[in-house]
């Protein structure tokens, strides 16, 4: 198992190479720690934050950053793919797909959503079924192939086109040194640099303030109970590692520090662990008020008091670690 | 967090999460979901009481299928077209239940496709007495299975009704 599925099975990935990385330091180095309000876009039913970058932004980053070569396909032909992926797990090489989430039907039921942006290591096959690690299942999971190509082929927002990737090198050494610094003032640029009001701190003032406006766009109340409680499932339940992200960023800065020797990274690990710890209780503040229906202008009010807090913190700890970062 | 706040003990839903450790250090753990350990019945109580009033509705002949599966699913016109690789224009008259009527049956294929149900789960509801009490709660945990099994006939689907024998 692991926190995130793309850094997850990434990580594994670079691991069955031989390259010794864990996976908070693959969430660091490609920057992936984000955040985003999205209100407006055809895409969405509903409005929905987003607490890490792009899905499949961290694996190009890792290797623009890194010497690590990935051999990436995409596929129009489903059986072309599906022989590909055959002949490359023949070979004993384990191999990253892209899928709609919903068609993982080893998940139980309830955490099963059409989400295009999932990602599992296929690593064999027995007869019509594939076996594959995925970073929210505790055991080697089975799937059909009928089943793996429709997750493969679902079409949609992000659709994966049948996208799967391996490794084909890794570099003796990564330079800590040279990229720990470099992917923090990234994720700083990203989070309190010259961003669209609606991404980084700026995105979670406006997720505070525009949460009000809810009620306006669900049907009726479970609608809105449904809405709110999912603020819970973004932040701890869908692959962040808890408190959204905060804490598999705070392990990384520890890592850091102690690659980097540096006692002040370390300090900074540990506020970033309490954000971590604040937007926790976000998440169970959302799934208290959700399941009991209280849900009037004042709880909502009160819940967006509380972002408003996280926005203040990390905005207090991204200046920090500015000065921090620029004195390595 | 500390890892002593972190567990959660539920085991058919399980997580890793970056705690900080008895000792000091930070790292991972596996741990249950919160929020489905305290809440799944909410979410079931909610998804149940939806299909119900879009059944009813449909019954009456106030929405579509298409309408139906579509917020069953959670998809809006724009993904729904998407997947289906319908037009988004099409998509909209297929809510319509007058224009429903004039449905092309390869449009249908392609929404039964998008739905992951059989192109005949679009003109019936398969509801088994037994298992009302819980009747969107895992499937594997209902008193009676409804197992569809698609044949080489893509319109044609083997509806078998079984008791649970778990």
């Amino acid at each position: 198992m692991a926190a995130h599925c793309e850094s997850g099975s990434l990580t594994a990935l670079l691991k069955h190479k031989g390259l010794e990385i864990t996976e908070p330091m693959i969430f660091g180095l490609g920057s992936g720690l984000y955040f985003g309000y999205l209100s407006r876009t055809p895409n969405l039913n509903f409005p929905m934050f987003i607490l890490r970058t792009k899905p499949g932004k961290l694996r190009k980053k890792i290797a623009k950053r890194t010497d690590i070569k990935f051999k990436i396909q995409r596929f129009r032909d489903q059986n072309n793919a599906e022989l590909e992926l055959d002949r490359l797990i023949g070979e004993g090489i384990p191999v990253a797909c892209q899928v709609d989430f919903y068609y993982m039907d080893y998940i139980p039921q309830w955490e099963r959503v059409h989400a295009n942006i999932h990602f599992i290591t296929v690593i064999g096959k027995e007869g019509d079924e594939y076996l594959l690690s995925d970073s929210y299942y505790p055991k080697i999971a089975r799937i059909h192939k009928d089943n793996l190509r429709k997750a493969r082929f679902a079409g949609g927002y992000l659709a994966p086109k049948g996208f799967m990737y391996y490794i084909e090198s890794v570099p003796k050494k990564i330079d800590y040194e040279k990229l720990i610094p470099l992917s923090v003032k990234n994720t700083i640029n990203n989070m309190i640099g010259v961003q669209p009001p609606f991404i980084g701190v700026r995105g979670i003032r406006t997720f505070a303030k525009k949460l009000l406006g809810w009620p306006k766009l669900t049907r009726d109340i479970d609608h809105l109970s449904h809405e709110v409680m999912k603020i819970n499932v973004f932040l701890e339940d869908q692959g962040t590692g808890g408190g959204g992200f905060r804490f598999l960023y705070a392990t990384f800065l520890r890592q850091a520090s102690e690659i980097l020797n540096n006692i002040e990274l370390d300090d900074m690990s540990k506020k970033m662990m309490e954000i971590g710890d604040g937007w926790r209780n976000i998440s169970y503040f959302a799934a208290k008020i959700g399941k009991n229906r209280d849900l009037g202008p004042e709880k909502l009010e009160e819940l967006g008091q509380m972002i408003n807090e996280r926005a203040d913190a990390e905005e207090a700890f991204y200046t920090e670690l500015k000065t921090v970062v620029s004195n390595i | 967090m500390k890892e002593k706040d972190a567990y959660i003990d539920y085991e058919p839903q399980q997580l890793i999460m970056y705690v900080e450790k008895e000792d000091g250090t930070f790292g991972p753990i596996q741990t249950g979901s919160y929020i489905t350990k305290n809440y799944l019945d909410d979410f079931w109580e909610k998804m149940m009481k939806l299909r119900n009033s879009l059944l009813e509705k449909l019954k009456r002949n106030e929405i579509t299928p298409i309408y139906f599966y579509k917020l069953i699913h959670d998809f809006n016109n724009v993904e729904l077209s998407r997947r289906t690789g319908i037009p988004v224009f099409r998509v909209k008259r297929h809510q319509n239940v007058k224009s429903f009527r004039k449905i092309k049956l390869s449009d249908l294929y392609k929404y039964a496709y998008a739905f992951d149900i059989p192109v005949s789960n679009l003109f019936q509801a398969i509801v088994v007495e037994d298992n009302e009490n819980k009747a969107e709660t895992d499937a594997l945990n209902q008193p009676i299975i409804v197992k569809q099994k698609r044949t080489e006939n893509p319109f044609v689907v083997i509806t078998k009704i079984e008791s649970n024998k778990k």
